[in-house]
């Protein structure tokens, strides 16, 4: 499915990024192609998350170039705003906005920088809260929700400004266990519904069910890559293998 | 082990001075707080001497509202002048352009080695070179600029006190930095930094006193003119002192409450 959708909407070439001397990104490449499903795994200090934050720009890579949607994110003179508004991201620790109400969190960005009416974006918004389950509590600040519901308003603040992309960094690595079901499902969801995703996660029965492709990094590089069959079942890699070996 | 850690290591003793009267603490419910005693002492002691010592304290009390009012404006016009330089000061402070930060330092680094008095003196001097201001514009221009670098400092701290995760989610957004700030960052940076402004404010009407040498006739020049007049010099500094000591009981209980109801919320 990845290799007869035309032009990947991502195009990572050769990318290197360090941290001082760390290697973060070591000659990475990759293509994720519109609708595909992309699950990146790897143990932490891998660059999984670099790479992930590298897409949209939160981490600028040293060197390489990497393409979304058209915009050459690796050039400076492109104007990055651009790109995130077409590149959704949900992060680990949530980041909610405290200070704005639910349905606020997801009306903001819409109305400044989609130039959305409020009426038009508070419609968008309340689609989108039913959508991961929030048909309460829309009137009030995340500090009252718990950490899943927090979550969930975070994957539909980004989807309101109904990206091409959404970006995972581990969404599920802070919440207690039985909030983590919630969360998937959501994203599950998602899935179904053609979304191009790339999730950097630790969740391996979502990446078997949901991926049409995991790939695995380690110090930094992409060691292997491949359907989540050929990656549970028969991976190549010494290194995959003793990873799976010490998750599974 | 983190309990080992804990024994090893006891946190530092932070050693907080304020620069001005005891903020009350929620926790001293007690009767006789330094706060009560000390607002209802100067209150019982003004209306004492006010009453059984009409001649002079009740002249000079008469004598005094105008300075007060004065001492008002100058603190409330300064403090505003001095929150917006200390908006852009603390954002010049975090700013990666290398010389709007310059700039931004070397300003609070002057400003915070330069005594506030001598401040006054040079900037009321140095103005009257260029422009012809009333004495209390520009009285409240030097005290703002002073004031200017403490509360850039405070802005800073408070902005720098959100989570960088808030940054990042705005600006994945595809919020620019500036929206991203206006929005997101500085609504939630005033909330920290509103108790050490009030702080600064309480300061600022204490160190106001300065600008009576400069031709305002605020609450201490009031009293100067009064005494030199009747010459009862220790009479009319009794009453300023304890008019002062009122003002200031009352704003820094103010700011206590100010506190109290953000850290509920």
């Amino acid at each position: 499915m990845s290799t007869n959708a035309g032009n990947p909407i991502v195009q990572i070439r050769n990318v290197y990024k360090y941290f001082g001397t760390l290697k973060a990104l070591d000659n990475v490449s990759m293509d994720v192609h519109d609708g595909e499903k992309v699950v990146i795994i790897g143990p932490s200090g891998s660059g999984k998350s670099t790479l992930l934050r590298s897409i949209n720009q939160l981490e600028k890579i040293d060197y390489g170039s990497i393409v979304v949607d058209g915009y050459k994110v690796h050039d400076d003179n492109t104007d990055i705003n651009k790109v995130r508004e077409e590149v959704g991201m949900v992060f680990q620790s949530f980041n909610v906005f405290p200070h704005k109400t639910v349905l606020d969190n997801l009306n903001l960005a819409q109305i400044v920088v989609r130039k959305r009416s409020k009426k038009e974006a508070t419609e968008i918004s309340m689609e989108l809260l039913k959508k991961v389950g929030i048909t309460d509590k829309i009137d009030q600040y995340p500090g009252k929700l718990s950490g899943g519901q927090q979550q969930r308003v975070a994957i539909a603040r980004a989807l309101a400004m109904k990206p091409k992309i959404m970006l995972f960094d581990e969404p599920t690595s802070a919440l207690d266990p039985e909030m983590i079901g919630e969360v998937l499902d959501v994203m599950r969801n998602l899935a179904r519904e053609g979304m191009t995703m790339i999730v950097v996660s630790h969740e391996m029965g979502f990446a078997r069910e949901v991926a049409d492709r995991i790939i695995f990094m380690d110090y930094g590089a992409i060691i292997e890559e491949g359907t989540p069959e050929h990656f549970f079942q028969n991976p190549t890699k010494d290194r995959t293998k003793l990873f799976l070996n010490q998750i599974l | 082990m983190a309990e080992i850690k804990e024994t090893l290591n006891p946190k530092p003793a932070v050693i907080a001075v304020t620069d001005g009267p005891a903020i009350p603490h929620k926790k001293d419910v007690g009767l006789f707080t330094a706060w009560r005693v000390s607002f209802i002492g100067a209150i019982a002691i003004i209306a004492y001497l006010a009453i059984f010592n009409r001649d002079p304290y009740w002249e000079i009390l008469q004598f005094l509202p105008d300075g007060i009012l004065v001492t008002f404006q100058v603190t409330v016009e300064a403090i505003i002048l001095a929150l917006i330089i200390g908006l852009f000061t603390g954002l010049g402070r975090i700013s990666k352009n290398r010389v709007i930060n310059g700039i931004a330092s070397l300003y609070v680094e002057v400003i915070r080695g330069i005594p506030l008095l001598v401040q006054l003196f040079y900037i009321y001097f140095a103005l009257g070179r260029v422009v012809n201001l009333p004495a209390i514009a520009s009285a409240v221009i030097a005290m703002a600029v002073c004031y200017g670098a403490y509360m850039g400092e405070i802005f800073r701290a408070g902005i720098e006190s959100i989570p960088h995760g808030q940054m990042e989610a705005a600006r994945s957004l595809g919020m620019s930095t500036g929206q991203a700030m206006r929005h997101v960052i500085l609504p939630q940076a005033f909330k920290t930094i509103l108790p050490p402004v009030g702080n600064e404010f309480v300061a600022l009407l204490k160190d106001s006193s300065l600008v009576s040498i400069l031709a305002v006739s605020d609450l201490l020049r009031r009293g100067r003119e009064f005494a030199s007049e009747t010459f009862t010099y220790f009479e009319t500094y009794t009453m300023v002192a304890l008019v002062y000591l009122v003002i200031t009981l009352v704003l820094s209980k103010l700011v206590s409450i100010m506190e109290e109801r953000i850290s509920v919320d």
